[in-house]
């Protein structure tokens, strides 16, 4: 095995996914860092996912760079060329991802300095645990190629929102009733919608992957599973 | 797996190494003994010495060959041992029946993620990560951040590291990695992942739990001691108001009751949530089970229940478990409904997934509170439970497993209020069983809940690996 030989095209694709499922990882990691950094008022751990959040864009530079040089040098038609792209689009989705799980982080350092608010932080909590399973669902089905596991992320986003909606509701009703809970409630609030659109994101991930196995979009009415081909023919890294 | 057959290439070395310090201390030992019976008064000393040298000898050879042995067949020293050598098929047989996860992870390049591939993975690692093939790419099947630092670390730094890892289904594993000395210039390293979930469940249940009963039981408990000053002082001598307030004491007793019994069950369930369950029960025998046994119930309320739907619909799960969550359902419905009302019970067998949280109840909010992993062949059996009582807004929809949440401006029961945790025990419960649950509502019509279990004679639903891909 000569490590310093050219490395073969079906190589440098692997690399690429390679990449974008660490990058998937790391993402995944800093979402999950966030939402317990704010559930246990963990004035480190947040520190280290603002700091790590660095890596995520060196990893989406780095992603970037390899498929245009891919795209550039090798020509990539059809699945291949499918699979360079989806890579990029993940990882812009992934690094907006990494930013609003760094803007939750920096909104826990503000809250561990004022008093504990247990039961809407736990509400928090329940929706980042929420948000962080469809995240790592749909990294799932980009690694192992999954088409029916990324649909059924697509087609269960309304869980997220009808998370959102409720805890709106009851951050208001809280903000109301006690108006010294204003500014962490504000705060809060802002984290919610950082998770929903975190939950974008991995719908939109979901879609790309839906791209890349099929070829077709996905947009409009969301499909019937029955309607799409049960096994496709498809492996992560030929 | 490539390599599973290929002894490492410093083996002979090893064991050939040992063989010369077991027979050079033997060979020291024998003289000893020969000096020592040709001069007999000194034979305490030499025949002390000759132990020491005989002991030595086992020392110096024992560690080694237990550092050693276990990975590469080592020669017997003594061919004449009935014991046989531990052949590779043996060697792998044991490899592949270990329980912790075991993957053998070669480096590449340092900078080049996809060099790290699985080399080699037991039974465990594959289930466990849905490897398909030999070489995987380390990353497609394992992203953790924290453990790709720690198997880089054992490739390239040789240090060992032990991290936690959160996987699949809310699991917490604990990962060694270990440098594995192979020589070659050819970086690997061994990364056993340990299951550690249920020690943490315990202490995080422990903790979940004393939370829970100490908050929940406070405001009862300030009503019973109340209640007690009062009879204590200025209603000793009235025995009406004695009877009221004794009787309102011994309501607020059996509420405490059931509080500590419904916070232990969820604490059992949620214990044994990652374990499927292996029985069978009969869905429709288990409804009306329970439907006979809330008689008594219903009959005092004037509510009536009526079932319908399949006579047969056999699910995989747990009896007790299965009749717990009918039960809860049913008790909330009849809770619900208004004296005189109808509740009405229906179980349909044989759906699919996307069938079993169709809507029932047109321009209801509908709202799925646990999905089981989608699966286009798994079939289920559903029980369906409606009231017509005041329904509910959906905004309170994706909030009612929570545990003690309540429904604004609802009281449920009066004379016997429930305990806030029913419909979290039945949430765990499905969950247990890899079924789903949903709820529908329209304010002032009713509400459905539809609990589904997959039925027995269909397919597994989850864990098959190979299935897809």
């Amino acid at each position: 095995m000569n490590q310093h030989t050219v490395k073969s095209y079906g190589d440098e694709l692997n690399q690429l996914t390679a990449e974008v499922a660490r990058m998937g990882g790391l993402a995944e990691a800093q979402v999950a860092d966030a939402v317990e950094s704010v559930a246990r008022r963990d004035v480190a751990l947040a520190r280290a996912v603002v700091e790590r959040d660095q890596k995520l864009d060196a990893l989406h530079h780095d992603i970037e760079k390899k498929a245009i040089r891919l795209i550039a040098l090798r020509q990539p038609v059809a699945s291949d060329l499918r699979k360079t792209l989806s890579a990029m689009k993940l990882a812009v989705d992934l690094e907006r991802t990494g930013d609003l799980a760094r803007n939750i982080a920096k909104r826990a350092l503000i809250l561990a300095e004022g008093e504990p608010m247990v039961p809407l932080t736990r509400s928090i909590e329940r929706m980042g645990k929420l948000v962080s399973g469809r995240l790592r669902d749909v990294m799932d089905a980009y690694t192992g190629g999954e088409l029916d596991r990324a649909v059924s992320v697509w087609s269960t986003d309304d869980e997220v929102d009808e998370h959102y909606n409720s805890l709106f509701r009851e951050l208001l009703t809280y903000m109301m009733g006690d108006p010294r809970t204003i500014s962490a409630g504000t705060h809060l609030l802002f984290m919610a919608k950082n998770l929903e659109r975190i939950g974008d994101h991995a719908t939109n991930i979901a879609e790309t992957i839906h791209y890349e196995i099929t070829g077709g979009d996905m947009y409009g009415e969301r499909p019937r599973l029955s309607a799409l081909p049960s096994e496709p023919d498809f492996k992560a890294d030929s | 797996m490539p390599d599973a057959s290929n002894p490492s290439p410093i083996a002979p070395t090893a064991s050939s190494r040992l063989w010369t310090a077991g027979a050079s201390g033997g060979v020291a030992s024998a003289v000893l003994l020969g000096v020592a019976a040709l001069h007999p008064h000194h034979a305490p000393v030499l025949l002390g010495g000759a132990a020491a040298v005989a002991l030595a000898t086992w020392m110096v050879n024992r560690p080694r060959r237990r550092a050693e042995g276990v990975a590469v067949p080592v020669a017997e020293e003594e061919p004449e041992t009935p014991a046989p050598a531990p052949d590779a098929s043996l060697l792998e047989a044991t490899f592949e029946s270990l329980t912790d996860a075991v993957l053998v992870i070669s480096g590449g390049e340092p900078d080049d993620i996809a060099g790290r591939r699985v080399v080699l993975a037991n039974r465990a690692a594959r289930d466990l990560l849905r490897i398909q093939r030999d070489g995987a790419i380390l990353v497609s099947v394992l992203r953790d951040p924290v453990v790709l630092e720690a198997v880089d670390e054992a490739l390239f730094g040789s240090v060992e590291r032990v991290v936690d890892w959160t996987g699949v289904r809310d699991r917490h594993w604990v990962a060694h990695a270990r440098p594995l000395a192979c020589g070659e210039g050819r970086a690997l390293a061994v990364l056993v992942l340990r299951d550690d979930t249920d020690v943490r469940r315990m202490e995080l249940m422990r903790v979940d739990f004393l939370a829970n009963a100490s908050h929940e039981l406070r405001t009862p408990l300030a009503s019973l001691s109340g209640f007690i000053e009062t009879l204590k002082g200025h209603a000793r001598d009235d025995p009406k108001a004695r009877d009221r307030f004794l009787d309102i004491m011994s309501a607020q007793a059996d509420r405490m009751g059931r509080l500590v019994a419904d916070l232990l069950s969820l604490s059992r369930i949620e214990l044994n949530e990652h374990i499927p369950p292996s029985g069978r029960v009969d869905l429709a025998r288990a409804t009306t089970d329970v439907v006979d046994a809330l008689s008594v119930l219903t009959h005092d309320k004037g509510v009536e229940v009526r079932v319908s739907g399949a006579g047969f619909a056999e699910v995989r799960g747990d009896r007790d478990e299965i009749v717990q969550v009918i039960q809860n359902l049913i008790d909330n419905a009849v809770k619900y409904s208004a004296r005189g009302g109808r509740v009405d019970v229906e179980v349909i067998a044989a759906l699919s997934g996307d069938e079993a949280t169709a809507a029932r109840m047109s321009g209801s909010s509908r709202l799925p509170l646990l999905t089981p992993d989608r699966d286009a062949s798994a079939r289920y059996a559903a029980v369906v439970v409606r009231d017509h009582g005041p329904g509910m807004e959906r905004e309170h929809l994706p909030r009612l497993t929570e545990r003690f949440y309540r429904v604004e401006g609802q009281k449920s029961g009066g004379d016997r209020p429930g305990t806030g945790l029913g419909l979290a025990i039945v949430k765990h419960i499905v969950n247990r069983h890899r079924g789903g649950l949903a709820v529908e509502s329209v304010v002032d019509q009713g509400t459905i809940f539809t609990a589904f279990f997959p039925l027995s004679g269909g397919r597994r639903p989850t864990g098959a690996p190979g299935s897809t891909l």
